[in-house]
């Protein structure tokens, strides 16, 4: 891996970090547990269309790991990363059949993966079945942000596309 | 290529149709609960139970396991909410009062639920 590189890969981390801090400190929009807006997803999946696979898991997996130790919720990290890798391992799948115009769509999906994950993960901790009654509203709520922070991936996408037509760089 | 254009059509539909599926099952989560029976459940096992339509007022203090934390569930006029929590993001003291059969109070961190009971046969 190129220095560049790896200094481009710590500043999308440090990117998606600051949005992950600034969110917690956003009101509760949807007083159901595990609602997110997900703007730290915003760089997940502009990194799933930008770099590979490997590169984005170490972006997701580091944002993850500080983002428990900031939020000074570290139990939270299991329902976090179980959502986050559930996320990530669709969105790589789909950005093959996906074109850049559809990047909303794989973003969408990958709302809807972060939360079944987490759901999953909620209910294996809490040994109940209890937070699966959340997943219809958190799955509504998750994939309209979704679309949201998959549009604003998908608008920088085609922006940092326009500045280098070659694809991806590196 | 027509194998990839049928994976996105399968893909798109697969997304729209979970939405709609979500948006129309968080209906009901809205709708009130026609029971008083509610349980405190605490890492899987019912610590208590209250019945809503007889119960005096009064604050309980359910500490966590570990004891690193801990929830305060008030009862007051026949209604039952967490009224202060040590967990981090306090979701259950913002979830206000316990209404709906399909929506309990879950505090995540401190494995803590309010539920309404399923009174026999009902
Ligand atoms: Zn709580």
């Amino acid at each position: 891996m190129s220095t560049r590189r790896t200094v481009t890969l710590a500043v999308l981390t440090g990117l998606a970090l600051i949005l992950f801090v600034l969110e917690l400190r956003l009101p509760n929009l949807l007083p159901v547990p595990g609602f997110k807006l997900g703007l730290a997803n915003i760089v997940t999946v502009y990194a799933v269309f930008r770099f590979s696979p490997k590169e984005t898991a170490l972006i997701v997996t580091a944002r993850v790991l500080l983002g428990a130790m900031f939020s000074g919720n570290p139990s939270a990290l299991i329902y976090s990363a179980a959502g986050a890798f559930c996320c990530l391992a669709g969105m790589i799948a789909l950005r093959k059949i996906l074109p850049a115009e559809r990047i909303w769509l794989c973003s969408v999906i990958g709302a809807m993966l972060h939360n079944t994950g987490q759901t999953a993960a909620a209910c294996a901790v809490m040994r109940s079945a209890a937070p699966a009654v959340y997943l219809p509203v958190l799955l509504a709520a998750g994939m309209t942000a979704g679309l949201f922070t998959g549009l604003t991936a998908q608008f920088l996408v085609k922006r940092a596309g326009a500045g280098n037509r070659n694809g991806r760089f590196g | 290529m027509a194998a990839v254009k049928a994976k996105r059509m399968a893909v798109t539909a697969a997304a729209g149709a979970v939405f709609a599926v979500s948006l129309v099952l968080s209906v009901r989560f809205f709708r009130k609960s026609p029971h008083t029976l509610v349980e405190i459940v605490q890492d899987g096992t019912v610590i208590r139970t209250v019945d809503l339509s007889a119960a005096p007022d009064e604050t309980i203090r359910i500490e966590r396991r570990d004891g690193q934390s801990y929830n305060l569930v008030r009862i007051e006029n026949g209604e039952i909410f967490v009224q202060e929590a040590g967990c981090p993001d306090q979701t259950c003291v913002h979830m206000g009062k316990l209404h709906s059969d399909a929506l309990p109070i879950i505090c995540v961190p401190n494995r803590l639920i309010i539920r309404f009971a399923e009174e026999d046969g009902t």
